[in-house]
């Protein structure tokens, strides 16, 4: 069993440039951060505050110019199932069904115990309301569907750290709320450590234990706000609604200085 | 949405009937003299000939002697088209260094690879081989590059995060994600074969269709040149629309690309 003196994930003066042979820009700053074990952290910033880059860097996909990214008091070097990423787009692989690709992850670490697969597969599909779909193929599902599936996905070989990039934009206000419904249940129901990536401050106070909010380019820690209430929350909640504006509050300063807003991608 | 059956099931008379007007003129021509009989059979002439050529064996060991040469030169083109166009795809270098290379190498006509073949190779099947594989593997090469090429790079990071060990990459990641495009190569490259298989038995064989088109020729037997043509029209259609037609329909249906 792991020791809670050890947080799950711990950042240490993480810095990202990126240098390009005209200029170099910094991303992020100095960033240094503890996650503990079952806590939902969200970051908060404007476009180009590098949260995106830094999920990326915590995901073993990219690396810091400086700084330190531990998972477990051990250093992150590469991407591994131990942090896995639900991304902007769902990326689901269009050429396996959706159970195939729940499983997917699941293939190398258990590669002799095709039935534990699949019927870990199933449990998620289940947890994610998509049992029906467990044989659709991915173009058959709709946007919010694919990002459940995704979600389904990305939990199967029970990660660590669940990294989540911004994926809920693209989705109309219904089936957001509803998958905003879906993530707190599988948060109450797992207490797996997520670090979720978000501008939008109402869904930051309905999800975070802890939201961390970033200044623009680069990229820095500039607050916190500690959400008090209880699950599962509703977004339309007057009381996540003045966390929200707390959120906003501290966010305000820096939406003012946001000039171009492209994020690192 | 409600125009497109229409059209289709409308079509379904168009077609036969552009067929019927096109035998018809064809019938016509001949009837009126336009071209002297002997160098412009009639449809009735043609597929008289062509029921002889059946009855008397000699159509028959023909396709088969032209799509057994397709098969072990086709399959040699695959495989190698494959191949090279999966190191295109995961090498920059290989990638700029080959394309010119085979864009090139696509203009030439199919044709134009049976007299280097006959020097290569001289009077022999090999030299058949030798063109049916020169004229298949740039297309299949290109189209399986390009398609490795065109993977959005998500795919590439989620399957890292996943934990898809390197190895296993090719065959998980690359090969599946690029197929749409692989099985258009495919698709291409049987085409440029079959143009290839039956230039070459022209020149040089004694059995296949590219042989009864030339002994067509030499016995100046109009019918048996038409008749020889519409055969070798008729295999490659049949090929292309039907086997690969079908392999490229059903991915498209499973991946829900090309659908409105």
């Amino acid at each position: 069993m792991e020791t809670p003196a050890i947080p799950t994930l711990t950042l240490e003066g993480v810095s990202k440039s990126f240098i390009s042979a005209k200029q170099t820009v910094e991303a992020v700053q100095d960033v240094s951060l503890e996650i503990a074990n079952g806590e939902f952290v969200v970051f908060v910033g404007p476009s180009g505050c590098g949260k995106s880059t830094l999920l990326n860097m915590i995901a073993g996909l990219d690396h810091p110019t400086a700084g330190k990214i531990l998972v477990e008091g051990r250093p992150v070097t590469r991407p591994s199932p131990d942090r896995l990423m639900m991304f902007q787009e769902h990326a689901l692989f269009p050429w396996l069904n959706v159970i195939q690709n729940v499983t997917y992850g699941l293939r190398w670490k258990y590669r002799f115990k095709p039935r534990f697969r699949k019927a870990r597969g199933k449990e998620l599909l289940n947890m994610v309301h998509l049992e029906e779909f467990e044989r659709a193929r991915v173009h058959e599902l709709s946007g919010g569907m694919k990002q459940r599936a995704a979600l389904a996905r990305a939990l199967a070989p029970d990660p660590k750290v669940l990294l989540i990039d911004e994926p809920f934009p693209a989705l109309d206000a219904i089936t957001r709320q509803k998958l905003y419904g879906d993530l707190q249940e599988i948060f109450t129901a797992t207490h797996k450590t997520i670090v979720s990536v978000t501008h939008d401050t109402r869904e930051a106070a309905c999800h975070g234990d802890r939201v961390i909010i970033f200044s623009a380019r680069p990229g820095r820690v500039k607050g916190e706000v500690q959400v008090n209430l209880p699950r599962p929350r509703d977004p339309n909640d007057p009381k996540v609604a003045e966390y929200a504006q707390q959120i906003m509050r501290e966010l305000e300063g820096e939406l003012s200085n946001e000039k171009s807003a492209s994020d690192y991608e | 949405m409600k125009k497109a059956p229409a059209i289709t099931s409308r079509a379904r008379y168009y077609v036969p009937g552009f067929y019927l007007l096109l035998f018809t003129i064809w019938q016509l021509i001949f009837v009126f003299r336009i071209v002297p009989d002997y160098l412009f059979p009639s449809p009735v002439q043609v597929a008289r000939r062509l029921w002889e050529l059946a009855t008397d064996g000699y159509l028959w060991p023909g396709v088969k002697a032209t799509i057994a040469r397709m098969l072990v030169g086709y399959g040699i083109a695959l495989a190698i088209g494959i191949g090279v166009g999966l190191m295109m795809g995961v090498s920059v270098i290989a990638s700029k260094c080959m394309k010119s290379l085979f864009l090139g190498l696509q203009t030439l006509p199919t044709a134009a690879w049976v007299p280097i073949s006959l020097l290569l190779f001289g009077l022999s099947d090999h030299a058949i081989y030798f063109v049916i594989i020169m004229s298949a593997i740039p297309a299949v090469a290109i189209a399986t590059s390009d398609g490795i090429l065109q993977i959005p790079p998500i795919y590439w990071r989620a399957a890292r995060t996943m934990g898809t060990p390197t190895y296993a990459m090719p065959i998980r990641v690359v090969f599946p994600a690029a197929l749409p495009s692989i099985v258009t190569g495919v698709k291409l490259g049987w085409t440029f074969g079959w143009h290839g298989a039956v230039s070459a038995e022209l020149i040089k064989s004694s059995v296949g269709l590219g042989y009864l088109l030339y002994m067509g020729r030499e016995l100046n037997d109009a019918p048996q040149v038409v008749g020889i043509m519409l055969v070798t029209i008729a295999f490659g259609l049949v090929l292309d629309r039907f086997l690969f037609g079908l392999i490229e329909r059903h991915l498209r249906r499973k991946w829900g690309v090309g659908k409105d």
